[in-house]
C-alpha cells in the first residue's frame, strides 16, 4: 500500500546538524500511589529537514515528549524531571537564497548563527556555533515567540482542536497577528505610523492587544478606513494559507464554523494554521488517527507534499507503523518511557533489532496472517511508578535474562545510525548472564 | 439558518407562550375561589354583594371571566385592588419601576462581578483565589435571603450607619421630575448628580443582598465551566499558535465557558425576582414586593394576577434574550433542530 513514495528508506543519513536534539528527556508526573516516570531519559535528535517518526502504544509517552517540546504539558500533575530539548532555528541560505548551494549542503537552509560567538562556536551553543535555544529554560515570553512561529504543532482531533466558537478565518488569523503583525501593518501601508493615535491603536490591534474600548474607537470613521485595510490584509494572508493546503474557496471557508467543515477540512485548516509562519519544526501528534482511511491518505500526501515544499522538519507521533512506514525517513520506537530503537525506516522495517520492535513489527496484521487471530505481545506495559533501574521491557521479552532485570540498557549503536538498547547488543555493568537470540524463555 | 431568522422564529412562539401562560396564572388563581371577599366591606346586604359580582362579571363562566381579564390586560385594565383601595394598573406601574430598578441593578452587579470572579478562580484552579471564591460563593448560594438581608441591615444600618434604607431622601426626591420613576436614571435625565448618588447609595443594601446569591450562582458556573473548557484540546492548540495566556483565556476558554453560564444567569433573573418581595420589605423599598406580599395574604386576585402575569412574561422574555446570545456564542445552536 505504497501511497507515498519516493521518500524515507533512501534518504541520506544527515551529516548537517539537528534542528532539534532532545537530550535526557525527564518528564514525571504526579500522583497519589506515586511518582509516572512517563518519559524517562529519552534522547533523539530531529535533522533539518528529516521526518522523524515517533512509534509506541498508547501511554507509551510519545505524546508527553512531543508535547514537551512546546511545554504542553500541565504541569503539577507533571514535573520537569531533567533533560534538554535544545532547538536550532534555521533561516533560508544567504548565499542561494533557498536554491540550494555548497554552503547549504543543498538544503537551502542555514542554521541562524549562535548570538554569543557568532559562529564560531562557544560554551553557549555547544560549540556548534549555532543558535541554539533549550525549551525547557526559556521564559513563556520567549516560548511564545517561538510557538506557532518556529515550532508549530498538529493535533489528533481537529474536531476538538478548533474552537467551536470561532470562525475558521479568525483563528487561522491570530497566527498572523500574533507573530506577522509588522508584516500585516506593511501589507495595509500602515507600518509608518503616521499619525500617532491611529498609528499606536492600529499597531496594537495588528498585535492582537486592543481592548474593547481601543476596538470601539477603531470602529469608528477617522480610524475605520485603517482598520479595514488591516483586517484586509489579513483576510489575504488566511487565504493564501488556507489555499496552500488545498482547501477549496478559502474566502467561503474563512467564514465558516468547525462544525461546517468535514474532518479532513478541519485538519487541513490545522496545517494551514501550523505552517502558516514557515516554521522550522512541525510536530504531528497523530494528524490522521481521527480520519477516515481515505482521507487519512490525502493528509499524509499533503503534509509530505508541504514538508518538502517548505523544507519543514517534521516529528511524526504515530501508533500506527504502517502509516510511519510512508512518511518517516527515520523511526525512534519507544516503549514505556525510553526509546528501545532507533534507525532509518529500512532498517528498523527490515532488520530490527530490539525484542520489542520485532514484537510490534510481527503483530502488524498482513494478509499472510491466519483468518481471525490477531498477533500481540503477550503481557501489559508495566506500571511506570518509580520503576526499578532495570529494561522495561523485561517480563514481557521473550529472550529474557537475569541481567535484564539488574541493570538498564543503554542505547548502543551496532550499524551507522541504528542504536537499540538492550542487553543482546552490549554487556551489561554486573556479570549477570546476558541474553542471547538462542534462549528463548516465553 | 442565519441568527437573523432564529430570532425572528423565536419571537413568533412567543405570543403562543405567553396566552398559555396567562390562562394558566387566570386558572390557578380561581382555584383559591372567588376573590369577592377582598372588595365587601362590613355591613353589606346581599343587593350589593350581587351587584358587586356584576360588576367584576363574577357571575359568569370562568371562560368568559378570562375572556373579560384578558381583553382588560390587552387594554391596560388589570382590574380593582383592595389592597391598595386603586386601579392595579394605576398603583402597578411607580411600583413596578421601583421592584425592576433593584432587580436589574442586582442583575447587572450578579452578571459582572459573578463572570468576572468565575474566570478569575477558574484560571486559578486549585490555588488560593480560587478557594476564596469558593467559600464566597457557598456562603451566597447557602445562605437564606431573609437572613443576610437582616444581617447587613443590623451592621451597615444600625450600627455603622454607613448606607440608608428606602429609596431616597425625601427632599432629593422631590427636587427632581420623575418621568420614568428609576431613580437612577430620573436624577440622570435632570442631570443631578447628587440626586443619582443618593439614589445609588440607597441601592446598595437591597442590592448587595439580592445580587449576591445570584452572583454566587453564577461565579460557581463560571468557574467550573471554565475549568472545563480549559481542559479542550482547542486551548492546548491556541497556546501552541504562540498567544499569550490572556489571549487564550479571553479569545477560547472564556467565550465558550459563558455558554452554560449564560443559561444561569437567565434562571438566576427568576431567583432575583423571587428574593424581592423579601429583599424589599426588610428595606423598606417601595416595591411590588410588599404590596404582593399583602394581596397574596388577603386574596387580593386582580392584583396577584397582574404580577404573576408580568412576572412570567418577563422571565419569557429573559429566556428568549438567553437563547439569542446562546445562539450567539454557539453557532451550533442555529443549526440544530
Amino acid at each position: 500500500m505504497s501511497l507515498i513514495d519516493g521518500i524515507g528508506p533512501e534518504a541520506a543519513p544527515r551529516a548537517r546538524p539537528a534542528v532539534a536534539s532532545v537530550k535526557d528527556l525527564r518528564v514525571h508526573f504526579r500522583s497519589k500511589v506515586g511518582v509516572v516516570h512517563a518519559v524517562d531519559g529519552v534522547s533523539f535528535d530531529i535533522g533539518d529537514g528529516e521526518t522523524l517518526g515517533l512509534v509506541g502504544e498508547t501511554g507509551c509517552g510519545k505524546s508527553v515528549t512531543a508535547r514537551s517540546f512546546l511545554d504542553l504539558v500541565p504541569m503539577p500533575p507533571g514535573i520537569k524531571a531533567g533533560g534538554a530539548i535544545e532547538f536550532r532555528p534555521h533561516h533560508t541560505c544567504p548565499s542561494c537564497d533557498g536554491a540550494g548551494c555548497e554552503t547549504c549542503d543543498d538544503s537551502g537552509r542555514q542554521a541562524e548563527p549562535c548570538d554569543s560567538c557568532n559562529g564560531g562556536g562557544c560554551e553557549g551553543c555547544g560549540h556548534t556555533g549555532q543558535r541554539t535555544i533549550d525549551l525547557l529554560e526559556i521564559s513563556e515570553k520567549d516560548l511564545q515567540t517561538i510557538r506557532g512561529n518556529r515550532i508549530a504543532m498538529i493535533f489528533q482531533d481537529p474536531g476538538k482542536a478548533l474552537n467551536p466558537a470561532l470562525p475558521i478565518g479568525e483563528q487561522v488569523a491570530e497566527v498572523f497577528f500574533q507573530h506577522r503583525a509588522d508584516d500585516l501593518l506593511a501589507d495595509a501601508g500602515a507600518s509608518d505610523g503616521t499619525e500617532a493615535l491611529g498609528g499606536a491603536l492600529i499597531q496594537r490591534k495588528a498585535g492582537l492587544k486592543t481592548s474593547r474600548i481601543e476596538d470601539f474607537l477603531l470602529s469608528l470613521p477617522p480610524l475605520r478606513g485603517q482598520r479595514t485595510k488591516l483586517m484586509a490584509a489579513v483576510q489575504t494572508r488566511v487565504a493564501e494559507a488556507l489555499a496552500e493546503t488545498q482547501i477549496p474557496n478559502p474566502r467561503k471557508v474563512m467564514d465558516r464554523y468547525p462544525h461546517e467543515l468535514s474532518g479532513g477540512m478541519r485538519q487541513r485548516v490545522m496545517i494551514a494554521q501550523a505552517i502558516a509562519c514557515d516554521p522550522d519544526l512541525l510536530i504531528a501528534d497523530e494528524p490522521t488517527t481521527a480520519l477516515d482511511v481515505t482521507v487519512q491518505a490525502r493528509i499524509l500526501e499533503l503534509i509530505r507534499d508541504l514538508q518538502q515544499r517548505h523544507r519543514t522538519s517534521v516529528l511524526y507521533i504515530s501508533h500506527d507503523l504502517s502509516l510511519v512506514k510512508e512518511v518517516c525517513d527515520r523511526v525512534a520506537v519507544m516503549y514505556a518511557g525510553r526509546i528501545v530503537e532507533s534507525a532509518a525506516t529500512s532498517s528498523i522495517f527490515t532488520d530490527p533489532h530490539h525484542p520489542y520492535t520485532q514484537g510490534l513489527l510481527a503483530a502488524i496484521p498482513s494478509a499472510n496472517h491466519e483468518r481471525g487471530r490477531l498477533v500481540a505481545i503477550p503481557g501489559n506495559v508495566p506500571e511506570l511508578i518509580d520503576p526499578p533501574a532495570a529494561c522495561r521491557f523485561a517480563g514481557r521479552c521473550p529472550y529474557e535474562a537475569p541481567a535484564c532485570t539488574a541493570h538498564d540498557p543503554l542505547a548502543t549503536t551496532i550499524t551507522a545510525n541504528h542504536e537499540v538498547a538492550c542487553f543482546i547488543h552490549h554487556a551489561p555493568a554486573g556479570d549477570e548472564e546476558r541474553p542471547t537470540w538462542d534462549r528463548k524463555v516465553r | 439558518m442565519q441568527i437573523r431568522d432564529y430570532i425572528l422564529r423565536r419571537l413568533m412562539v412567543l405570543p403562543v407562550l405567553i396566552i398559555g401562560v396567562s390562562i394558566i396564572v387566570f386558572a390557578l388563581t380561581r382555584v383559591g375561589g372567588s376573590p369577592i371577599g377582598v372588595y365587601l366591606q362590613t355591613g353589606m346586604t346581599q343587593e350589593e354583594v350581587t351587584e358587586l359580582e356584576e360588576r367584576f362579571h363574577l357571575d359568569d363562566p370562568l371562560p368568559v371571566q378570562y375572556v373579560y381579564w384578558a381583553g382588560g390586560v390587552l387594554t391596560g385594565e388589570l382590574g380593582w385592588s383592595g389592597v391598595a383601595a386603586a386601579p392595579v394598573t394605576d398603583v402597578f406601574l411607580p411600583k413596578l419601576a421601583a421592584t425592576m430598578e433593584l432587580a436589574i441593578s442586582s442583575a447587572l452587579v450578579a452578571v459582572v462581578l459573578g463572570v468576572a470572579l468565575g474566570t478569575f478562580a477558574g484560571a486559578r484552579r486549585n490555588r488560593l483565589p480560587d478557594h476564596l471564591t469558593r467559600v464566597f460563593s457557598i456562603s451566597g448560594a447557602a445562605m437564606p435571603l431573609f437572613w443576610f438581608a437582616i444581617l447587613l441591615l443590623i451592621v451597615f444600618w444600625v450600627y455603622l450607619g454607613w448606607f440608608p434604607i428606602g429609596r431616597s431622601d425625601p427632599n432629593i426626591y422631590a427636587r427632581i421630575d420623575h418621568p420614568t420613576n428609576l431613580y437612577t436614571i430620573d436624577s440622570l435625565l435632570a442631570g443631578d448628580f447628587g440626586a443619582f448618588g443618593d439614589a445609588l447609595w440607597h441601592l446598595v443594601l437591597p442590592a448587595a443582598t439580592l445580587g449576591y446569591g445570584a452572583t454566587a450562582i453564577i461565579a460557581r458556573m463560571m468557574r467550573s465551566s471554565l475549568v472545563e473548557e480549559l481542559q479542550e484540546d482547542y486551548v492546548d492548540a491556541a497556546r501552541a499558535k504562540g498567544l499569550p495566556e490572556r489571549l487564550v483565556l479571553r479569545r477560547h476558554a472564556r467565550r465558550n465557558a459563558l455558554i452554560p453560564t449564560v443559561t444561569v444567569i437567565g434562571l438566576s433573573f427568576g431567583f432575583l425576582l423571587q428574593g424581592s418581595v423579601v429583599a424589599e420589605i426588610i428595606f423598606r423599598w417601595p416595591g411590588l414586593g410588599r404590596w404582593m406580599a399583602d394581596s397574596v395574604l388577603r386574596g387580593d386576585q386582580a392584583t396577584i394576577m397582574a404580577y404573576v402575569l408580568f412576572t412570567s412574561v418577563l422571565f419569557l422574555v429573559v429566556n428568549l434574550a438567553v437563547d439569542v446570545i446562546y445562539a450567539y456564542l454557539d453557532r451550533r445552536v442555529v443549526l440544530g433542530e
